[in-house]
């Protein structure tokens, strides 16, 4: 079976709610719209405190190509414009607040059935800019910006991601199983608006029911192709080694060695998008963890707060901490009314049994994480590094190349915060690379 | 045996000439007015004066005369030292210290969530910005103390911070390592600052800082001297060089945000220069001087702020300062 070299086993955990079919979560009184739900350039608003707003209406205007629009959950009134806690930064960011009307009127021409399959490429990617559709296992590209390579760019591959290798989440394993024609579709869309002939479906060998399921219905130019269980598989770069044998240069984006990768939830949205004309205001993410009374998968309106779905989920039972994504790579919350987001793959309630609260000691150099690292970088010496702030020295050791997966923070038996030192260390060279530019 | 004794004993003597020789010719001529220079600068090569280390500053200091003293650690005597050495008379620039505008301990502050990972607080500032309920607060893991050469700042127990102003050298080793700028370098003479540097509205402020300063303005209208100013948005903010140190500020904040170096100078009257003409009750901002017209007047020191408005109008100089 096909895989990279590197990576881990963590406990996978995803007995909790990998075989609970998808839910709705009843409509919110309110909603908390982040205006920057993607990475790049910022969105600015284009509704005023007061306007009516309807499902699926456009609320914000991108900045710039490598931006996103976001688009009201539901119908009601824009109580506010307001600088609210972030999920993903923490900090205070723009935010639009909607209060519900209950109604969950349609915005005027909107669904909108049609066959994607009769539009040209340009206009289908058209629609996807138009809808607002990131890179929704996380990441929060731009889908639109990775649809449109540059002319001397050529790719040939297409992947489509359903690896899900974090421990806990379930949520696109739930959607293979339960919305496969979804998935197909879209994919069929991003091959159409590429000029590909062939796609790769991915997904971890401990899913057999979805890879059998896919197998079924999948048309014959897509393969399904099972992959060894480890993490990080579902990292971009290690799928395109494990499938292509192609090696992603450093500092390069798949495309460099002709290749595309998009989530099945991603694909899932640009079918909805082009065949259904419903824009990216909803996505399934598993509520998960020790901590919650009843894990759940749900279908949840973007801007939700988390308040709400920890009620639909029984409540919290000896939570510790509150975790967007993934455990391995999600962000930490500290604040209960943060809004569910298009990139919010998963939320995990860990208990204190679960997390390590632990202080860290000094790196015994016993090269557990070398042996772990995917990338194939040094990170006890990232840490060492880190601790004190030699970001300079650390380029040296390709600091830049880490993506933060956090296979050698999960070994380290001195409970090093290597991924921590990374990200430290990124932090202090874009600054000084920011004070450089303006010097 | 002999044989291997000779062969070494040659081997070590052919050496020896070619290292004599090599001595000689090779030699690195160093003015001997340098390594004196060097000995008198402080050695802990912190590069505030702009150059590779102490060696290196020793070095441009004495071969280029239009380098000035640029050592903010340098102190008097080694300063007269180095004029001495060098024969020309270097002047010290303004002696500065660094000053920590944060007085927002974690007992007074709100925490937003618990913090475990690296003691810095530029890692702790990428997690959602850190800890403290403030943004332009104090994180207190001791960055700071990390960077310091002269081991002259050192967390207090109020979790903040705190300058020993006899060893502060002012090379702003500090002020770098702050990821919010709460450090920054004053002169070593002011003595009133305003510990908080947060453009937060007062409204959102009391939420997470029971002390930080609150834009009420209450300072400003009460400086006599019209050193002190709370500019739109930001927190007061005092102007150093109109700053008579009187110290009104402190007394007046109602957070107690506004902190002195050294306690305020009071004033005494000197009852045989003292004609009784009351002028100096009249100008006490803060009603300290009482008495009876044509007779002395006296100072009720637990009043007074010493901010000197008495000395300046008194036409017999009959005030003088208490404590210097």
């Amino acid at each position: 079976m096909k895989t990279f070299k590197g990576g881990i086993h963590p406990p996978e955990n995803k007995i909790l709610v990998k075989d609970v079919a998808i839910l709705e979560l009843p409509l919110s009184k309110v909603f908390f719209v982040p205006t920057q739900q993607h990475l790049g350039a910022p969105a600015k608003p284009v509704v005023n405190t007061g306007d009516m707003v309807k499902r699926g209406q456009v609320l914000t205007e991108p900045m710039g190509f490598v931006s996103a629009v976001v688009h009201a959950p539901t119908s009601g009134k824009v109580k506010e414009i307001t600088k609210r806690v972030h999920p993903v930064t923490g900090l205070l960011a723009p935010c639009i607040v909607i209060e519900a009307d209950g109604k969950d009127e349609w915005s005027h021409g909107l669904p909108l059935e049609r066959d994607p399959f009769a539009m040209t490429a340009k206009e289908l990617l058209n629609i996807i800019q138009s809808a607002g559709i990131v890179g929704m296992g996380g990441a929060t590209f731009p889908t639109h910006v990775k649809l449109s390579p540059p002319k001397d760019k050529v790719v040939d591959t297409f992947i489509i991601n359903g690896a899900e290798c974090e421990p806990y989440l379930a949520a696109d394993y739930r959607l293979m199983l339960e919305h496969p024609e979804r998935i197909i579709g879209g994919a069929r869309v991003v091959m159409k608006v590429l000029g590909l002939n062939s796609a790769i479906m991915a997904i971890e060998a401990n899913k057999p029911d979805a890879i059998k399921l896919m197998q079924e219905k999948v048309p014959p130019e897509i393969k399904v192709k099972p992959l060894k269980v480890k993490y990080p598989q579902g990292a971009e770069k290690h799928l395109i080694d494990a499938l292509t044998d192609r090696e992603v240069p450093s500092g390069g984006l798949p495309m460099d060695v002709g290749t595309l990768v998009h989530n099945a939830g991603t694909v899932a949205a640009i079918w909805d998008a082009c065949a259904l004309g419903v824009p990216l205001i909803e996505r399934i993410t598993s509520v998960t963890g020790q901590g919650i009374n009843q894990p759940k998968n749900i279908k949840v309106k973007i801007g939700t707060p988390l308040k709400d779905i920890f009620e639909f989920c029984g409540g919290l039972n000896n939570a510790a901490k509150i975790i967007f994504g993934g455990p391995m790579m999600g962000i930490a919350q500290y604040y209960q009314d943060v809004p569910i987001m298009k990139g919010t793959s998963g939320i995990l309630v860990l208990t204190e049994q679960e997390t390590n609260l632990n202080s860290y000691q000094s790196c015994i150099a016993c090269g557990r994480c070398v042996e772990a690292c995917p990338m194939r970088l040094i990170p006890s010496i990232l840490s060492k590094f880190g601790e004190r702030g030699m970001w300079e020295k650390a380029l040296d050791f390709d600091l830049l190349d880490c993506m933060e997966c956090g296979s050698c923070t999960y070994v380290c038996p001195a409970n090093r915060p290597i991924v921590h030192f990374v990200k430290h260390l990124k932090t202090l060279q874009r600054e000084a690379s920011a004070r450089r530019k303006e010097a | 045996m002999t044989g291997a004794m000779l062969m070494v004993g040659s081997i070590g003597l052919v050496a020896a000439l070619i290292l004599g020789i090599a001595s000689v010719t090779f030699a690195v001529k160093m003015d001997p007015r340098e390594k004196a220079v060097l000995d008198q600068l402080p050695g802990a090569n912190c590069g505030a004066c702009g150059f590779a280390g102490c060696a290196a500053f020793a070095h441009e200091l004495t071969l280029n005369p239009e380098v000035e003293m640029a050592c903010p650690a340098v102190n008097k005597d080694a300063l007269e030292a180095i004029s001495d050495i060098l024969g020309r008379s270097l002047g010290a620039g303004d002696a500065m210290i660094a000053f920590v505008w944060c007085k927002g301990s974690p007992v007074d502050t709100i925490t937003r969530y618990n913090y475990v990972g690296p003691k810095d607080c530029g890692a702790a500032q990428i997690i959602a910005g850190g800890p403290k309920g403030c943004q332009y607060g104090c994180l207190g893991l001791g960055s700071c103390v990390e960077a310091c050469l002269f081991d002259a700042i050192h967390m207090g127990e109020d979790g903040l911070p705190h300058v020993i102003e006899l060893r502060c050298t002012g090379c702003g080793k500090c002020v770098d390592a702050c990821p919010r700028g709460i450090i920054t370098l004053i002169p070593k003479s002011a003595n009133f600052g305003v510990r908080c540097i947060s453009q937060d509205l007062p409204k959102e402020m009391k939420q997470y800082c029971k002390v930080g300063c609150i834009k009420c303005r209450i300072c400003e209208n009460a400086c006599p001297f019209e050193a002190i100013e709370v500019t739109q948005g930001n927190a007061a903010s005092i102007d150093q060089e109109k700053c008579q140190k009187c110290g009104l500020c402190v007394s007046v904040c109602p957070t107690g945000v506004i902190s002195s170096k050294q306690p305020p100078r009071k004033v005494q009257v000197i009852a045989e220069k003292c004609k009784g003409c009351g002028i100096c009750a009249q100008v006490c901002p803060v009603d300290a001087i009482s008495g009876k017209p044509k007779e002395p007047y006296a100072v009720d020191i637990s009043k007074c702020i010493g901010c000197g408005m008495c000395i300046e109008k008194c036409p017999a100089d009959a005030i003088e300062r208490l404590i210097r």
